[in-house]
């Protein structure tokens, strides 16, 4: 078990330089970016199991989407899940997982589901109804991150290479025929313009993808906020070492796109090709996700001929590491849509926490958006160490080369926080709320 | 002489990355394909992952053969071969750095006992599960 | 019916005064309220009594006080005192509701307030010239101390600079009535006696000319308004709308009263310098204001720019212009009114009033979204956007002095267009863009700093769209006013009658 936090920062180099020096230090001592204090420990899980319930939605609909409602060219009812999706077992909780991560039930939680028939307004009204009134789980958001990890090309090379492969196009090309037999619109359709329904098909093998990533993490979450219910998770590291843990856990597990059309399994990504979770999914959801997505429609407004926004789309920084979580809260972009669906889950610690700072009520979106983005440079702490751990050296190694190399990555991942937008240095300090 | 999988099989240390092997159904390629060098992670190596790692991998074989696949370098290559080559091209495509002096280092793990040599390749001893990335 | 007016809120503030010390400011300021709201009240009542077929004064109250000075208590109302009265009234209670709770030594602060109340309403009712310059002067010393004690930084200067300016003022103004009294020939100081007072167009000039630069200096016009950037910008919000929206009105209502009042001739001789002197003072007001860093001074120096209209109107002396320069006063005291409320809202929660610290007070959760619309909102009133009630009196101004003196005119339009300019400048960098992360913990806007504005910006919609129920109480008023004064044309022929003569 990968226990940094106990480990003493035994390293004789000479205290680092960087602009970060003292978040430095902190990692070679096991410990997160976010600093450790009960306030953060508070806010981190409290946020962590607000997001794990809609998160719990979210992969579930994105499998929904992508393994049944598949190419509907009107997916008008795409947020309709099915009650068997809502039933699925999550392969990391329950009696039956693969390897429980939560102690809790597999199928949907009873929170999701209460919400799911109530909405915010509290009415047991047709689902129909608390759709167009947009009192629901805001589905859009996963679906923007989705287009982020499927917009940014780059990031997953390997994944992105089979999607052009001939197998992978003979895959799609059976289950779009099966899906669409019978109807010789689409059929010609397709014959007319292939790629366009193949593009189509790569989307919803992200959609795949997303749901599969999340489909962990939930549970993880949960069991976190369980943990810090009972009084086991007492500090920050420990936290971010939980799901140091957790993901490699979990890294090997198979990342997939099968179809159902008419009760048959097409296989779109078989599990053979030997996707993982951790090198098809959960690097590239961060690099994507956390650190670059794209500039969001909403209250600011960019000009790309002026050079707002970079020219190189790895340079993208608009992801929850750099948001400016002031505007964020109050326009239609897609954070703000998480953040309106972690409002409706929030812990009562957390709630009473918002009511002693700021506005209380009023700013809570913004409040809350700050939690966050504290929880996420947690998250984004626990994969900086989790890839030290794969690819570098333990921290109380005894060669100083290693502990230099050790050192040189750390402070390569601080330099993407130099950057004015960071708010690495914001999370630093209570004051940012 | 006997095989890359003999040799594991025989020597005392190797229990996971054999059964490994074996889950991952690598075992025939490894025992009659060839020539290969492979970096061998010990029983200590794996114990060294968090837990689950190594089972949620056994219940996965394509995702296993693939990390062991990293392990793995097609022709034969020998600790003073290696000399003056900073990288090897995995089985799993993905490169490996290396560095010989001043200790045998693969990638982040150490090696223990250099230029093992097996009928169809060579093996070398490593302290660490290596990892892609 | 009027003399509660002047000694309602004066009784008060003594009442004030002898209020027990352990009251805490909450409770001293709602007993001000109350108080202010009686008067509010009274006003309303005095509204619904007020007969508009009478072109004179009415409701008239006579008291013999110092019959050998010629000093009587005289009060009677008209169009223009009646609407200045309404603004009085509610000015004062706007800015007893606009005082923060904490305000420190609260009786003090609340008594002078409703002594200058009554002090200032009685200056519009007075029918005696004497009593209209005691009770003028009665707002000095208070004025002073509310500036003094209670203002920001730099309120010693200010404070000090406000009182010379406004005794200079009085001095003229004192010269220019006793001038008036001695050389008419008149039996005492009332205001009849004056009206009927035969003087030589040569001493109506040079009595006019007095009084204009005593009331230009409390307008103020250019070049005597030095001292109102610095006092307005000192004085607390509650103040600066007092001095902003009332005493500035003394200064136009005595002019309209006692300059075009009791020398019409010589005013229409020298009406086309008094055109020219208010688009000056429009130009020089919104050229000035758009220079400003600080949203304070900018919009003391847009009331140099608006008080320009009023002259302007008054200049022109048609019946449509005049009416609109006495719903200018109006309106102006309404919109700077509000435009000084919510600058102090904004400097209270953010801590300054400089253009380039403020930003993105739009923002809907940190920001103060609802005191940004109502700046917007109070912005376009003054820029004189349609619909609100800038639009219809500046519109009336104009409409009425076009014909009388279009190029003057024709400036003070593209002076409002510059006003628009300010006003862009100020709502955009307030308002609009980023709200500043480092800074943005601001405290909510509470009901009570909401409360006033609402009011305020309420009136400013509810007029602009029914403008009738605030010009037609003016209007006899005006026309009676316009009779009185002959043509320039007619006055020229006269003159130069006179001056054959004596050739």
């Amino acid at each position: 078990m990968i226990t940094t936090a106990d480990k003493q920062a035994t390293t004789s180099l000479p205290p680092s330089n960087h602009e970060f020096a003292e978040v430095v230090h902190r990692l070679e001592a096991g410990g997160s970016m976010l600093p450790d204090n009960p306030e953060n420990l508070k806010q981190i899980i409290g946020i962590y199991k607000a997001y794990a319930v809609p998160m719990d939605f979210y992969w579930r609909d994105l499998l929904y989407i992508a393994e049944h409602v598949f190419l509907n060219p009107l997916p008008a009812f795409k947020y309709f899940i099915s009650e068997k999706y809502l039933n699925r077992p999550n392969a990391y909780a329950g009696d039956n997982a693969d390897l429980r991560i939560w102690r809790g039930e597999a199928d949907a939680h009873p929170e999701l589901r209460e919400f799911m028939a109530q909405g915010e307004r509290k009415r047991k009204l047709p689902r129909l109804f608390h759709h167009l009134w947009h009192d629901r789980v805001n589905m859009e958001f996963a679906e923007a991150c989705m287009l982020a990890m499927f917009w940014h090309e780059d990031i997953n090379p390997t994944f992105n290479a089979y999607l052009e492969t001939d197998e992978y196009r003979a895959n799609s090309d059976r289950a779009i025929r099966a899906y669409f037999k019978g109807n010789p619109v689409m059929l010609g359709l397709y014959k007319l313009f292939p790629d366009m329904f193949l593009e189509q098909v790569r989307r919803l093998s992200y959609y795949a993808n997303l749901g599969l990533f999340w489909e962990v993490m939930a549970p993880v979450f949960f069991e976190m906020s369980d943990l810090y219910d009972e009084g086991k998770m007492t500090t920050v590291p420990e936290a971010m070492d939980f799901l140091v843990n957790g993901i490699f856990a979990v890294a090997g597990r198979p990342i997939y796109h099968h179809v159902y059309i008419d009760g048959e399994c097409y296989e779109i990504i078989p599990k053979s090709q030997g996707f993982t979770w951790l090198y098809e999914a959960a690097l590239p959801y961060v690099e994507a996700v956390f650190y670059r997505t794209a500039p969001f429609r909403g209250t600011k407004s960019y000009n790309a001929q002026a050079g707002q926004v970079p020219a190189d789309q790895k340079d993208f920084h608009y992801g929850i590491l750099y948001a400016d979580v002031f505007p964020v809260g109050s326009a239609g972009i897609p954070p703000t849509l998480l953040m309106q669906d972690m409002l409706h889950f929030l812990p009562d610690y957390l709630i009473e926490l918002y009511q002693q700072h700021g506005r209380g009520e009023d700013d809570m979106l913004v409040q809350l958006g700050i939690t966050f983005q504290r929880s996420m440079y947690n998250v984004t702490s626990a994969v900086i160490q989790a890839l030290r751990t794969a690819l570098l050296y333990p921290l109380d190694d005894s060669n100083l080369d290693h502990l230099r190399a050790n050192r040189a990555f750390f402070e390569q991942q601080m330099d993407r926080f130099k950057r004015p937008e960071a708010r690495l240095r914001d999370i630093q300090s209570q004051n940012y709320r | 002489m006997p095989s890359i999988v003999d040799i594991a099989v025989q020597t005392e240390g190797f229990s996971t990355l054999v059964a490994a092997v074996q889950a991952a159904g690598l075992v025939e390629v490894l025992a009659t394909g060839g020539p290969f060098t492979v970096f061998a992670p010990t029983d200590d190596a794996f114990a060294k992952l968090p837990p689950g790692t190594v089972q949620t991998l056994v219940d996965n074989p394509p995702q296993l053969a693939r990390i062991l696949k990293f392990h793995v370098v097609a022709g034969c290559w020998k600790k003073d071969d290696l000399m003056t080559q900073h990288e090897l091209n995995s089985l799993e495509s993905s490169p490996i750095p290396i560095r010989v002096s001043p200790i045998f280092e693969v990638k982040n793990a150490t090696v223990l006992a250099a230029d093992i040599e097996a009928d169809n390749g060579i093996i070398h001893v490593i302290d660490n599960v290596i990892l892609m990335g | 019916m009027l003399s509660p007016l002047i000694w309602f809120p004066i009784a008060g503030a003594l009442l004030m005064a002898c209020l027990p010390a352990k009251l805490n400011t909450a409770q001293v300021r709602g007993v001000a309220l109350a108080i202010s709201g009686a008067v509010v009240l009274w006003t309303i009542g005095l509204f619904t009594q007020f007969d508009l077929s009478l072109a004179g004064f009415q409701m008239r109250e006579f008291m013999p006080w110092l019959p050998m000075l010629g000093l009587n208590y005289d009060v009677a109302v008209d169009g223009l005192s009646l609407m200045m009265i309404a603004l009085n009234s509610l000015l004062t209670w706007i800015a007893i509701y606009s005082s923060a709770k904490t305000t420190a030594r609260p009786r003090f602060f609340y008594s002078l307030i409703l002594l200058v109340s009554g002090g200032v309403a009685g200056a519009f009712l007075a029918q005696n010239l004497l009593l209209f310059f005691l009770l003028f002067e009665i707002e000095l010393v208070p004025f002073y101390l509310l500036i003094s004690i209670w203002g920001g930084t730099k309120r010693e200067y200010a404070a000090t600079k406000f009182l010379l300016y406004t005794a200079i003022a009085g001095i003229l103004i004192f010269a220019a009535f006793v001038g008036t009294v001695w050389l008419g020939g008149t039996l005492d100081f009332s205001y009849e006696q004056a009206l009927s007072a035969q003087l030589p167009i040569s001493a109506q000039v040079v009595l006019l000319s007095i009084l204009l630069v005593g009331f230009g200096i409390k307008i103020p016009l250019i070049p005597f308004h030095t001292w109102l950037p610095d006092t307005y910008v000192s004085a607390s919000p509650p103040i600066a709308i007092l001095l902003g929206g009332v005493l500035a009105k003394l200064g136009t209502y005595g002019i309209f009263r006692f300059g075009l009042g009791l020398f019409p001739e010589a005013w229409s001789l020298i009406s086309p310098f008094l055109a020219v002197w208010a688009a000056a003072s429009v130009m020089y007001g919104a050229i000035t204001a758009i220079a400003q860093k600080d949203i304070k001074r900018m919009v003391a120096y847009s009331s140099i720019g608006h008080m320009g209209y009023v002259m302007l109107g008054g200049a022109a002396f048609t019946e449509l212009s005049i009416v609109g320069a006495i719903s200018q006063m109006v309106s102006h005291g309404l919109i700077l009114a509000l435009l000084f409320h919510l600058v102090g809202v904004v400097e209270t929660k953010v801590g300054t009033r400089q253009l380039d610290q403020l930003n993105g007070l739009m923002n809907p959760l940190r920001g103060l979204p609802m005191m940004s619309a109502l700046l917007v909102l109070s912005g376009m009133a003054s820029a004189g956007i349609p619909g609100l009630v800038g639009f219809i009196t500046e519109f009336l101004v104009f409409q009425g002095s076009y014909s009388v003196f279009p190029i003057q005119t024709l400036l003070c339009v593209v002076g409002t267009g510059l006003t628009a300019v300010y006003f862009v400048i100020l709502i955009n960098r307030t308002c609009f863009g980023k709200l500043d992360n480092e800074r943005a913990y601001y405290d909510k806007v509470t009901g009570n700093e909401r409360a006033p504005a609402l009011v305020l910006a309420a009136l400013v919609v509810v007029l602009g769209l029914q403008p009738n129920w605030l010009v037609h109480w003016s209007e006899t008023t005006s026309r009676s006013l316009v009779a009185a004064v002959p043509m320039a044309q007619d006055v020229r022929i006269a003159l130069q009658a006179d001056l054959g003569r004596l050739d």
